[in-house]
Formats: C-alpha cells, sequence, structure tokens
C-alpha cells in the first residue's frame, strides 16, 4: 500500500494474469516473462524427464542384460567385436560353419580348418564344432569334426585356404579384415558362433569381465534414481514434521531436537554414510536409510528456521486470533509457506544422494556387488583408465549429467513457482 | 523576484517494466526558491519520491531520468560528470530518508559518519577540527554532545533523523532533500522535528524540499505546496493560498479527507476511485476517472500546467481553468 | 454512491448504561523479561530486566461503543490489545469479556470464546496468508466455529461477507490471491475475516494506518456502517488523534505503560486534564496553515520503558512538574465531579496537589 512503485504495480498484473492460467499453460507462458529461467527449467526438465522414463524402462534401452558377460573384454566404445570367421574360397559356398558338415560317405570325414596359433579362436572353433555336432547328430546323419590346422601367422593361414590345403579358416574378423586386401581370392563368412546381432552392438564398449556398458549405465540409472528420490524422499519426510514441530513448539522439544540434529549435521557426510552401512551391512535399503540420515538435519535446519520466523508473522498471529488449533495453524499457514524453500533443496537434495550413493558404492559398501551401478563401474574401471578410458569416464559422466539436471531443475523451478522470491 | 535555487525543467523519470516503461514522473518543471520550505505532496505510487531521488540524481533501481533539464548554480546537473554530482551530493545537495535505521551505517559510530562525510568534501581539515564542528552541530540540534560516540541502534528514531539533518548542514548544503522524514516518528517527536526545519530554515537560510503525504505536516511549515498526481503536478502555490482555496479538484478532495483534529462535527470526504497505474495512465487529464467536475475534454487532451491569472505564482493543471482549444470541424 | 459523508460521532450518541461492560481490565500488567545470561542476572540478583510494556491500567470498554486507545511508540496500546484477546497472557491482573475472567478458561474454551473477539491488524498484507485464496481466508473462522455448515452453505457466509465490505462481484474475489488485490481491498478482507463470526468485539490495532490518504475515510466509513450493522463494540487503537476524533466515543491515552486520561471523546478532547494529552493534541499537524501550532512541547523524548522514571511517568518532560511530588508517587485515575467519566492520572490537576497548579484547565 505505502510506497508502492510502478515496479510493484506492474509485476502484480502479470501475476494476476499468470494466476488465472492453470499449472501448465502458467509454465508454457512463463517463457514469455521468466525468458532465461524458462530454458534453465525446460532442458533440465527434459534430461530429468529422460533419466526418468531410462530408469523406468530399462529394457527398452539397454540391449543385454548388464550383470552377463556378452561380448569381449575392454572392448572400445563403437568398436566391432570380433567375432570368430569362417573364411573359405570365394565361390565355395561355405559361409556357416556347418556348411562344412558332411555325411557318412563323403571324401574328406574331416574337414580341415585353420586357425591361427596362440589365439582363442581355436577353442572357440572346437567348442562350437562340437555343439553343432551334437545337433547334428540327433537330426540326421551329416557330422561335423574339423581337423584343426595350426599356423603360425595369419598370412599363412589365409594362404593355406587359398591353396586349397585346408577347406577353410577360422580367424578373428578384424584380423581378416586388416589382411583381406591380400587374399582377393576370399571371403568372408559369418560369424561361427551363429550369432548376428553381436556386430555393433555394444555402444559404449565392454568392461573387463565383457559386460556391455552400455547397458549397465542404463540399468544404473534405475539405481541412481531409486537411492536419489527415496532418500531424499526419506530425509524430507522425516526432517520437514520435525522441523516444523521444534520451530512452532520451540521450549525444551526444541532445544533437545536441535541438538541432535546438529550433532548429526556436524559429521562429514560421507564418513557417516559409511558408518551406518558398514554396520548396517550391505543392501540398497540400508544405503537408502544411510543417505537419508545423513540428509535430514539439512531439512529440519530450513523448516525450522522458517517456521521460526513465519511463526511471527501477522497472519499466524490473525489466524490465533480466529481461534484455530496449532495443528491447524501449523499445516495451513506455516506448511505451505514454509514449503517453497524445500524444494530446491529436495532437488539439490536428490543430486547430492545420488553423488554419495555412487561415493559409497565405489567404496565398495552398500550395494551388492553385482548391482549395475555407477559407482561400482567407476571403481572397477579405476585401474584401467589409462588402458580402457571408457570404463570410468561414461559413468562418471552420467554421475556428473544426473546431478546436473536435477540441480538445475531445482533452481528453476524455485524461480517460477515462487515469484516473490525471485524479486529479492 | 529573486531566481530559483533549483529549477527543474521538464524532467520525466521513467521505470523500465517487462511490459512497458512506466513513467514515474512525466514532464514536470518547478522552482525551488532559495531560503524556502517547498512541501511535495502526494499519495504513494504519484512519484514524488522518485522526483527527490532524481534532483541528486540518485537512482531507485530501474528508473531512469530521460528527458529534462535540473539547473541547479547555474550548472545544468544532467550535465555533469558522475565525480563532479558526487561532489555536489552531500556538500551542496543533502537528503534525509524516511527511515533513519537503514539510512545510518549500524556498525559506524555516529561522530565516525559525520567526521567522515566531512572530510570527505574537506579533505585538508584534521580529524580533530571535523570532531568539534560534529559536537557543534549535533548539539545546535539538540542532541548531548557526549552522544555522538553512540551507534545508530543506541539512538532513538527523532535522534537519528537529527543525526541525517546535521549531515546535511555539517557542510553548509544549499537544498536538503526530505523524503518522508517523519512518517516513521511519533507525533511529538514530528512536531519537534518540524520545529527544528523552520529554526535551520532561518539560521542558516536552508531551502528544504520536504516530501509527504502527510498534509498536515505540509500545512504547519511549507512556504510552497506542490500537489503531485500520477507522475503530475496538479497544483503549486502559496500555502495559505492553495489551503484557502484550492484550484484542483484532486487538491479540493484530498484536503477534505484529511481528518482536522480543531474542526469539530466536520465530515470526511470520501474520494472516489484509487490512484491509476503508471503504465497506462489514464487518457487526457490522469485525474478525470475520479473528478466531481469531470467534461469531455478531460478524457481527450492533457491540460498545461499554467498560472491561474498571467503572472500569478499560484499554478494548476486543470481544464476548469483554461481555454479549452477550439474545436475543429472533423476533428474528433 | 459518491460524495458520502460520515458524520462525527459525538459523545450526544452515547454509550450503553453503566455497569453493560463488554470488556473489563483490572490491573493488568505485562512485563517483557529480556533475555539475559548468567552473568546478568548474578549482577542483578536474580531479578531479570523487563520491558513494562503495561503497568497497571484498569478500563471498562461498553457495550455498543468506540473506545480509543491512543498513544505513541512505548505506551503499551498494541500489547493492550493482544492482552484483550488473549494472544499474550498478562503478568499480573485480569481481564473479563462478557463477565467471563479469560485466564480461567481452558484452551477449548478459549478457542470458543474467540468467536465473539476479533482482531483487525495495521498491516493488511502481512495479516493475510499469502497462500490462502480470499475465500479461504474469509471461510477459515466459519469452518472452526460453525462446522455443522455444509460448504455451499459456508460459500454463501463468504460471498455475504465480501458483499459487506464492498466487494462485489464476490465470486471476483474469493479465488484472488492477497497479492493480488489492492492495499485497500485487503484490509476490507480482513475486516471481512473479523466479521464471519458475528463477534461482538473488534479489536482494531492502527487499521487505516498504511492505507493511503484517499482511502482511509472510505475504510473509516465502512467500519462505522458495520459497526450499526453488526452491532459491534470497537477497541480502536490508534497513534492518530485526528482520525481518533472522528470515530471514538470514549478515548484512552496511554503514556510508557500507564493510562493517563481517560473519558469522553469530546471532553478529552476540548478540556485535556493530563498535561501529555495537551501535549499530544497540540502536536498533531493540522492541515490548515492558519492554525499552526504555537504551544511549546514537552522536553526530552519518551524514556526507556525498562527503566521508566519514578512517580508520575512523565514528569521529566512535564512542564508543570513539581519537585518533591511528582518525582515520588504515582498519580492514579481521578476526575473533577462535574465531568461524567472523564478522568485522569495527575497529581496537580486532578490529585490531592491541585494547590500546586499554575494554570488549571486549560482550554484546547
Amino acid at each position: 500500500m505505502s510506497a508502492q512503485e510502478p515496479e510493484v504495480e506492474e509485476k502484480q498484473q502479470w501475476e494476476e494474469e499468470l494466476a488465472r492460467v492453470g499449472l501448465v499453460r502458467r509454465l508454457l507462458r512463463a517463457r514469455r516473462w521468466y525468458g532465461a529461467d524458462w530454458w534453465f527449467v525446460a532442458i533440465s526438465g527434459v534430461m530429468v524427464l529422460g533419466f526418468l522414463i531410462v530408469a523406468f524402462l530399462p529394457g527398452l534401452f539397454a540391449r543385454y542384460a548388464p550383470d552377463q558377460q556378452v561380448g569381449p573384454r575392454f572392448l572400445a566404445p563403437g568398436a566391432h567385436p570380433a567375432v570368430p570367421i569362417l573364411v573359405a574360397a570365394s565361390g565355395s559356398g561355405l559361409v556357416n560353419l556347418e556348411d562344412l558338415a558332411v555325411g557318412p560317405d563323403a571324401e574328406v570325414s574331416r574337414p580341415k580348418v585353420a586357425v591361427v596359433r596362440g589365439l582363442p579362436t581355436a577353442g572357440a572353433l572346437r567348442e562350437r564344432a562340437q555343439v553343432i555336432d551334437d545337433q547334428l547328430q540327433v537330426t540326421g546323419d551329416l557330422r561335423l569334426r574339423p581337423s584343426i590346422e595350426r599356423y603360425d601367422t595369419l598370412d599363412e593361414a589365409l594362404q593355406a585356404v587359398a591353396d586349397g590345403d585346408v577347406v577353410a579358416a577360422v580367424v578373428g574378423s578384424d584380423l581378416f579384415d586388416a589382411d583381406a586386401a591380400k587374399f582377393p581370392t576370399l571371403a568372408a563368412g559369418n560369424d561361427i558362433t551363429g550369432e548376428q546381432a553381436a556386430a555393433g552392438g555394444f555402444l559404449l564398449g565392454t568392461n573387463q569381465i565383457g559386460q556391455d556398458l552400455f547397458s549397465r549405465l542404463v540399468w544404473g540409472t534405475r539405481v541412481a534414481l531409486l537411492i536419489g528420490f527415496a532418500s531424499a524422499g526419506v530425509a524430507l519426510v522425516a526432517g520437514v514434521p520435525l522441523g516444523l514441530i521444534a520451530g512452532y513448539a520451540g521450549g525444551k522439544l526444541d532445544r533437545l531436537l536441535t541438538l541432535l540434529m546438529d550433532s548429526l549435521y556436524a559429521f562429514p557426510g560421507l564418513i557417516l554414510a559409511i558408518a551406518i552401512t558398514a554396520v548396517l551391512g550391505p543392501s540398497i535399503l540400508n544405503v537408502i536409510v544411510a543417505i537419508a540420515v545423513l540428509y535430514v538435519p539439512t531439512y529440519y535446519r530450513i523448516v525450522r528456521g522458517q517456521t521460526l520466523s513465519v511463526k511471527e508473522d501477522v497472519y499466524v498471529e490473525a489466524a490465533q486470533s480466529i481461534g484455530a488449533t496449532s495443528g491447524s495453524i501449523l499445516r495451513r499457514y506455516i506448511y505451505p509457506n514454509v514449503i517453497p524453500s524445500i524444494s530446491i533443496i529436495f532437488s539439490v537434495n536428490i543430486a547430492d544422494a545420488i553423488l554419495t550413493g555412487a561415493g559409497l558404492s565405489f567404496l565398495g559398501l552398500g550395494l551388492p556387488p553385482n548391482t549395475a551401478d555407477w559407482g561400482i563401474d567407476v571403481a572397477r574401471g579405476q585401474e584401467f583408465i589409462q588402458s580402457a578410458w571408457w570404463l570410468v569416464t561414461f559413468p562418471g559422466l552420467a554421475i556428473m549429467m544426473v546431478v546436473l539436471a536435477f540441480t538445475m531443475m531445482g533452481e528453476g523451478l524455485t524461480e517460477i513457482l515462487n515469484p516473490k522470491l525471485r524479486d529479492r | 523576484m529573486s531566481s530559483p535555487l533549483y529549477s527543474i525543467r521538464n524532467l520525466t523519470v521513467e521505470y523500465k517494466t517487462r511490459t512497458g516503461p512506466a513513467r514515474a514522473v512525466d514532464d514536470i518543471s518547478l522552482d525551488i526558491m532559495r531560503g524556502e520550505i517547498l512541501g511535495l505532496v502526494g499519495e504513494s505510487g504519484c512519484g514524488k519520491s522518485t522526483l527527490g531521488k532524481a534532483l541528486m540524481r540518485l537512482h531507485t533501481g530501474p528508473a531512469r531520468i530521460t528527458a529534462g533539464e535540473l539547473w541547479f548554480n547555474d550548472e545544468n546537473l544532467m550535465e555533469l560528470s558522475s565525480r563532479r554530482m558526487r561532489q555536489l551530493r552531500g556538500s551542496k545537495l543533502g537528503m534525509v530518508f524516511q527511515d533513519p535505521m537503514t539510512s545510518l551505517n549500524p556498525v559506524q559510530r555516529v561522530v565516525d559518519h559525520l567526521t567522515e562525510t566531512m572530510l570527505t568534501h574537506e579533505p585538508e581539515w584534521t580529524k580533530k577540527a571535523a570532531r568539534e564542528r560534529a559536537e557543534e552541530l549535533v548539539e545546535r540540534l539538540g542532541i548531548l554532545p557526549e552522544r555522538i560516540d553512540d551507534y545508530p541502534h543506541q539512538m532513538s528514531g527523532g535522534m537519528r533523523q537529527r543525526v541525517m539533518i546535521s549531515l546535511a548542514i555539517a557542510l553548509n548544503c544549499d537544498l536538503v532533500i526530505a523524503d518522508e522524514p517523519t512518517t516513521s516518528l511519533d507525533v511529538i517527536v514530528e512536531a519537534k522535528f518540524l520545529d527544528l526545519l523552520k529554526e535551520l530554515q532561518r539560521d542558516f537560510n536552508l531551502t528544504i524540499l520536504l516530501i509527504t503525504h502527510n498534509i498536515g505536516v505540509v500545512a504547519e511549515v511549507a512556504d510552497r505546496v506542490a500537489v503531485m498526481y500520477a507522475g503530475k503536478l496538479a497544483e503549486v502555490g502559496d500555502t495559505f493560498e492553495v489551503f484557502a482555496a484550492p484550484q484542483h479538484p484532486y487538491t479540493q478532495g484530498l484536503l477534505r479527507s484529511v481528518p482536522n483534529i480543531k474542526l469539530d462535527g466536520a465530515e470526511l470526504y470520501k474520494m472516489e476511485g484509487t490512484p491509476p497505474n503508471l503504465l497506462h495512465p489514464p487518457s487526457g487529464c490522469r485525474f478525470h476517472p475520479r473528478c466531481p467536475n469531470v467534461m469531455d475534454i478531460c478524457s481527450v487532451q492533457e491540460p498545461g500546467f499554467d498560472p491561474l491569472h498571467p503572472g500569478d505564482p499560484h499554478r494548476v493543471a486543470c481544464w476548469l481553468y483554461e481555454e479549452q482549444p477550439v474545436k475543429v470541424v472533423g476533428d474528433v | 454512491m459518491s460524495d458520502a459523508m460520515i458524520e462525527a460521532t459525538g459523545v450526544t450518541g452515547g454509550p450503553a448504561p453503566d455497569g453493560d461492560a463488554l470488556v473489563q481490565v483490572r490491573g493488568l500488567v505485562k512485563h517483557f523479561p529480556l533475555q539475559s545470561g548468567f552473568l546478568a542476572s548474578l549482577l542483578n540478583r536474580g531479578e531479570v530486566p523487563a520491558v513494562q510494556a503495561v503497568d497497571g491500567i484498569d478500563f471498562d470498554i461498553r457495550r455498543g461503543e468506540v473506545f480509543g486507545l491512543a498513544g505513541e511508540s512505548g505506551s503499551g496500546k498494541s500489547t493492550v490489545g493482544r492482552l484483550i484477546l488473549n494472544l499474550l497472557e498478562p503478568t499480573a491482573g485480569r481481564v473479563s469479556f462478557d463477565g467471563v475472567d479469560l485466564s480461567t478458561l481452558s484452551a477449548g474454551d478459549m478457542r470458543r470464546l474467540r468467536s465473539r473477539m476479533q482482531v483487525i491488524f495495521q498491516d493488511p498484507l502481512a495479516s493475510l496468508n499469502p497462500r490462502m485464496t480470499i475465500g479461504e481466508t474469509i471461510a477459515h473462522p466459519s469452518e472452526i466455529h460453525q462446522p455443522e455448515l455444509s460448504a455451499a452453505e459456508r460459500r454463501r457466509v463468504v460471498f455475504e461477507m465480501l458483499d459487506a465490505v464492498g466487494m462485489s462481484p464476490p465470486d471476483n474475489f474469493a479465488d484472488k490471491y492477497p497479492h493480488q488485490i489492492s492495499g485497500g481491498q485487503r484490509q476490507r478482507v480482513v475486516i471481512a475475516r473479523a466479521l464471519v463470526t458475528r463477534p461482538d468485539l473488534i479489536v482494531a490495532d492502527e487499521p487505516i494506518a498504511m492505507a493511503d490518504v484517499s482511502v482511509r475515510a472510505l475504510l473509516l466509513d465502512l467500519m462505522m456502517r458495520l459497526k450499526d450493522e453488526f452491532d459491534l463494540t470497537y477497541l480502536f487503537i490508534t497513534h492518530d488523534l485526528a482520525t481518533a476524533k472522528y470515530v471514538c466515543d470514549r478515548i484512552a491515552v496511554m503514556y510508557l505503560g500507564k493510562i493517563v486520561e481517560v473519558g469522553p471523546l469530546t471532553s478529552v478532547y476540548r478540556g485535556p486534564l493530563h498535561p501529555y494529552t495537551e501535549a499530544l493534541l497540540d502536536a498533531v499537524p493540522v492541515p490548515d496553515p492558519l492554525h499552526r501550532r504555537t504551544e511549546p512541547l514537552p522536553r526530552g523524548e519518551i524514556p526507556n520503558p525498562i527503566n521508566p522514571p519514578p512517580g508520575c511517568r512523565f514528569h521529566p518532560r512535564c512542564p508543570i512538574a513539581v519537585a518533591g511530588v511528582c518525582d515520588a508517587e504515582e498519580p492514579y485515575l481521578a476526575g473533577p465531579n462535574s465531568d461524567e467519566g472523564h478522568l485522569a492520572a495527575c497529581h496537580l490537576r486532578t490529585g490531592a496537589h491541585q494547590d500546586l497548579d499554575s494554570a488549571r484547565f486549560r482550554p484546547a
């Protein structure tokens, strides 16, 4: 009323307009008024949404099960895994390993197949041949019992095929690709293991066990977000009511609670989390509890501080004067005016919880060891940081992106949802 | 007639808002005569505080002076460098704000505040000399000299306002701009402060621009009164004249809606409507939606701010006193 | 409605006859102890310094009147308002509402009693919950005290109230938030909220101080109309004696926690007995340059309420104070017999030492 400058009046005008539309339209229209902030929220909102979708529907994105060895170890991102393929003279019609099967009255019952000495393709060939042979025995009278000829080098092996000494060779696809030009008469067949899909299937490479890193990241999202939301949620549900009650009631209860919370708050976070998980044992629930305990004091302090100040506001006194009960005052007068300050805490809390969770699993605490989790991945990959850089980089990037997204969103949302704050 | 101490010519101050510029001060011309107390009165939002600050070229937030000239001591302040303006502020132009608690540095003793200001503008003085002068000053203003070692929070509101004034006269300011100086003060303290202003006017030939929404304050101390409405001047004239016979309908309404403790059985007048939105002010005369004497011309064209009679210092912006422009056939 | 006028309520209008006191205040004391550490309490020998906001006052508020409580800062008037509403507990003394001593009530009974006494605070923006719509705000007292109403009935009550305070059409306003309406409208909402439970008493603490000059008259007019319509009694707390003149039937002047003068309004304004009242009335700025103040003002400033002066609290500033008398004993309220209910606490004017007074009953 007094000393109202035009900017205050103007603010009221667009606030009026904003208040007339629903929340969705408000967010859309808000672009006109909030400018850069809107982009902040929009971009981070898209990111968070993306992460949420990945977390809810990992099957849609992850090709493989995260804990299974599905490919060669240490495959670089984007590289095709080397698969053992059949190499034969072009025009021979020999493409798959099964093509080498012969009937009982064939001239050569045991076709010769060349391999390069010292590489594991021999083992793969033998295994696969055995499997196919067993199958063939059941269905008919064809048999596959190749005779393995070892050569010292790839060139010798391929030369042998070209010369006709052997029927075919089984070599790694990458090796053959490199040398194929030298042997124009030879053609590459298929992967002897029969799997087609493996070619180009490892987007971000594989780790030292042969697990697909991308699938692990996808499944790790679920763990990370679960830990983030759950621990932030538990901390909120525990800390906010305590803060409200302590702030409003004051007196001994307030002093006791504050003492407790301050002691908890004084602990360095990670150390406290380590202690709790060490005591409780490894499980995702215990991690959630440990991190939640870490954050309860934050919510408590902020809510208590706000309550203390809101408590002195005239409209609270007015509520007392109309005869409202303490519970009603807390619920309808204090709580709604305290909550806006929490929204940014909540989303930054999620970000921080994810970070702490990753830290815990990095240290080997908390999560069962074969969970697909970013922290675990970072831990396992750190010794290979120079040779297989992707093992550490991609999980690390994932952590960073999630934390960034939630932090941005929290800040942006606060500005939009509480216009009064933004004018300070 | 002596020349004015401060001459405001066609001053416009705009606020940039998201939905367009708002003119808090719109093309105002006003002279402040040497040695007078000029009362600038208006309701909240009329732009009087903005005008006061603009006279020292102080900005509040997004407000900017977009047009006009400020003639002070034969200089147009709009053309001065910021260094020169800083020199003027405090030494020739002083300001007293509404809330003395926030305008005095809470962690600085009052004496330090005073001596610092003095030494900034008169660097050749010694600290001792500055301190002596400070003690003289506050005593002159009715504060016990030993109190100047206090911090602002240890003083009462009235004392703090006196400290503010002493800052102004410490360096022999020519003009003091007092923006709602008594609004936060109790009635008796306010009365004493107004007495002090009159004393300073008398003894130091101090010129004071007193900005307030309190008509009573203006009636008590001002020699001339200027009434502002929605960024424009409605009426300016000698206090006795304006109060005895207010010309502008807004002034009339304002005077009638203020309670007068000396009158018995009087009635309080209720003015219709609310002060306008400066973003979209009414067309023509800004007061026309609330005016009991409104005519057709009032919503179409703004009246000029002209003397009642030629040569009369009493000026009004109202079509009741102006010849309306002759309408040409075909014009709307 | 253009050009409506407020008629000053003169004393002749008259409050209800004696004995029909809605509120009775006896010996009311409120001290706010200062936070003191261990060391400080040692030094003070266990006595904690306190702000003596209200230090022993008695008065009645009669049914149907507008009782003014005037004073400057530090007088304790706002504290008195809160004590009457039992928003604060007295350090000593008693507040009775309609014959019931408030300190004897249980929490539940007190809450129920609140429906009969409501408050209007000074700052309407601060008095309204920024997160509740106007409709919700006004409905809340009804929810508490009239729980039997259905949602539709309650909405009707809310609309009635909005209409009563001049905010039409009501459905236009019911869903708005406080920051979306003007200052004058907010104060109307506060008034509407106060009236929902049809209270007997309304404590108005500087209700128009923050309103624009042109809006004040409208608000005062509204409050007086509602007083008639709803059969209200007002405790009108203000520092603005000029405004008080237009609405109050009786007025009490407070200084540093004590009532120094009380009586019918015209009686007090025309013939103030206490030197402080005189000074206060002189100091009010008059919007008429022909009536500029010429009278001298009391010296000094209001002392610290933590350590009020001994004897009569006004004596250090009083132009007629007599040493040995005024600094020794506290005066109590008394009045010349001819005046009905016009009392002042001054040794020299109404007390035992009237022979020492140099200028008796100076007319205003």
